[in-house]
């Protein structure tokens, strides 16, 4: 009982992404999972399949600070992207900051649907899934 | 016959002439009016038949003293003739003020059997001289006011003294006599600058008014400001042939405005370290939000996974993750309070470094590595080859550049690290390391440079520690640090170091 095909995670941080890929592959919801280790190499993937509707996934849990291009800086670059994709992607901030500043900046950016402070438990995730 | 007649219309043409031009009256020799022409009609403002037969103190305005009238009846009562100015009252109480000569005519006994009063108006003439002496007084006022109440120099148009008032003296503490004929100069501080002295002369010698604060020296060499403004006297063709410099004592406001201006920079230099220190507070927490919640909460979601997990074989897998992460939250913290140690012990001494020998002795340390890079140190230390800063800072510094530049050296050039000193103003000395390396870009990571655990390059060994450590140590001793990098191409780091006047 899939409901989405493809669900990709931005995070640096390799004990969350192997959980977390764990937590979501017990829900059974999801085909594919995708991970990029910051920012940049999620946004030239998405550069690259930008007409490839298949690839793209349909939810991002980006994580905020990364090396080389951190959250912030990455969803700069996918607010100049996100005309030319041809798919609605749902992006979630998914760090450990908790941080008002960074809570109450991650409201103004369109793009966001929510900040979700970590750690992110198994409801939540199946929650955010189901919602789509 | 012939001849009086002659004679008769002569003395009528000449009696003609004089009505015409002047005002005149006649008196008998006690002074009762016989005969006025209509000149003395109009400015009396009477008429003939009104004056006619009074006496002559008619048109007395009671202006002049006794003993002046006196002295008229006496000369013309002793056949003389008398010549003055006479104030006149008119028939509507006017004043008037006439030239007038009176003559006497002399009967046989050389007696006088009346006085032929013959006058000219001078009223406006008068008027124009009691209005000058009005001014003059109001000047001569204004003068002993300002005298009064202002220091007030006057010089010719070369600067030569030509007037100083008390007030001058006094604040100068030069007497008038050591004074005049001194050229302005005497009083010059030196604290102004050429050009300044340069715009007050130009202003002046145009003509124009200037106005400013001066700072002045006295005679025994203490200094002292005044308001100071400065009028030119022109002559007709325009051009200054004196000066007049009038001034006020400031030097009381001049010390408050020195204290307010010393206090203010104190409140501003506290304001931008109090500043740094919020900064540094800011820094710190998200610091701990960012770099310590996320280990603690992959600790908590690994214990709970653990928790909830049927299958042993997992469990293990998982179980063996807990021990990088504390390790990794135990170094986080380590360095945390290293840099907290650094930022407390304020009391660190800056030691005389002579930075060839502490050069040498940090790239001992990366002899291996230069050797397989073929790595080329250039150093240029001759503009400032000493600097005063703590030992163990240094060495950590130097340390961590160096170790970036290797690090993340181009792959496609073999590294060039040129590390270099200059001296600058105010005791400053700014140390550089530039690398032919891969650069960062700046666009993208300004703000993050220095932060801790911020990398820019997938290097296995990159920390985001060493640039957090380094900059901790440099403002700790109130120094700089910034970059300059272009991907690519390289980056230079610039420290500057304060206080190298020790």
């Amino acid at each position: 009982m899939t409901t989405i095909k493809t669900l990709t995670l931005v995070d640096d941080d390799d004990i969350f992404v192997f959980l977390t890929t764990k937590i979501i592959e017990q829900t059974n919801l999801v085909d594919l999972i995708k991970v990029f280790g910051n920012g940049l190499d999620a946004i030239n993937f998405l550069k690259e399949n930008k007409n490839n509707v298949d690839a793209l996934p349909e939810i991002i849990l980006l994580d905020l600070s990364m090396p080389i291009m951190n959250g912030w800086q990455f969803l700069e670059k996918y607010n100049k992207l996100n005309p030319t994709i041809g798919k609605k992607i749902t992006i979630y901030i998914c760090s450990s900051s908790i941080s008002p500043d960074d809570i109450t900046r991650a409201k103004t950016i369109s793009e966001v649907s929510d900040y979700i402070i970590k750690p992110i438990t198994k409801d939540k995730l199946i929650d955010l899934i189901k919602k789509l | 016959m012939a001849l009086n007649l002659i004679v008769m219309e002569k003395i009528t043409d000449y009696k003609y002439a004089l009505d015409e031009s002047s005002i005149v009256a006649i008196t008998d020799q006690k002074g009762v009016i016989k005969y006025v022409n209509d000149n003395f009609c109009n400015i009396s403002k009477y008429s003939a038949e009104e004056l006619i037969g009074q006496d002559h103190r008619i048109i007395n305005s009671g202006y002049h003293s006794k003993e002046f009238i006196k002295e008229l009846w006496t000369t013309i009562a002793n056949g003389k003739v008398w010549k003055g100015e006479l104030k006149n009252k008119a028939k509507d109480g006017t004043a008037y003020w006439v030239d007038t000569t009176i003559v006497p005519f002399l009967n046989t006994d050389k007696k006088p059997y009346q006085y032929v009063a013959i006058r000219s108006d001078i009223t406006d003439r008068k008027k124009g001289e009691e209005d000058l002496k009005n001014t003059l007084k109001e000047i001569s006022d204004y003068k002993y006011a300002l005298d009064e109440s202002a220091i007030v120099a006057i010089t010719d148009q070369k600067g030569i003294i030509t007037h100083v008032n008390n007030n001058f003296c006094k604040i100068s503490k030069y007497s008038t006599k050591e004074l005049i004929g001194q050229d302005h100069r005497i009083i010059n501080s030196g604290h102004h600058s050429k050009e300044f002295i340069k715009e007050l002369w130009t202003t002046i010698a145009n003509g124009k008014v200037w106005k400013g604060e001066l700072k002045n020296k006295a005679k025994d060499g203490t200094d002292y400001w005044v308001d100071t403004t400065i009028v030119p006297f022109l002559n007709t063709d325009k051009k200054p042939y004196q000066y007049v410099a009038i001034r006020s004592d400031i030097t009381e406001r001049k010390k408050g405005e020195d204290l307010i201006k010393k206090s203010n920079q104190k409140a501003i230099e506290h304001a931008h370290i109090l500043e740094l220190k919020n900064a540094q507070l800011v820094d710190f927490c998200n610091i701990v939000s960012h770099n310590l919640r996320a280990p603690l909460i992959n600790i908590s979601m690994l214990v709970d996974y653990i928790e909830q997990c049927q299958d042993e074989i997992e469990r293990k897998e998982v179980l063996v993750k807990i021990k990088p992460v504390i390790n990794h939250l135990m170094e986080v913290f380590n360095e945390l309070v290293e840099s907290i140690q650094i930022k407390q012990d304020t009391e660190i001494k800056a030691d005389r470094i002579i930075l060839k020998d502490c050069l040498d002795k940090v790239l001992r340390g990366f002899e291996t590595q230069i050797k397989e890079y073929e790595a080329d140190i250039q150093l240029d230390l001759n503009n400032a080859p000493i600097i005063y800063f703590p030992q163990k800072y240094i060495e950590s510094i130097l340390t961590n550049l160096i170790s970036n530049s290797l690090k993340y050296k181009s792959p496609k050039r073999k590294p060039i690290i040129t590390i270099k000193t200059k001296k600058e103003v105010n005791n400053v000395v700014v140390l550089s390391v530039t690398d032919n390396g891969l650069g960062i870009d700046l666009v993208l990571h300004k703000d993050q440079i220095f932060k801790i655990r911020k990398t820019f390059h997938k290097h296995p060994d990159a920390k985001g520690f060493g640039l957090f450590m380094t900059k901790t140590q440099v403002e700790a001793m109130n120094g700089k640090i910034w970059a300059d990098s272009q991907p690519e191409k390289g980056s230079t780091f610039f420290i500057e170091f304060k206080n190298q006047n020790v």
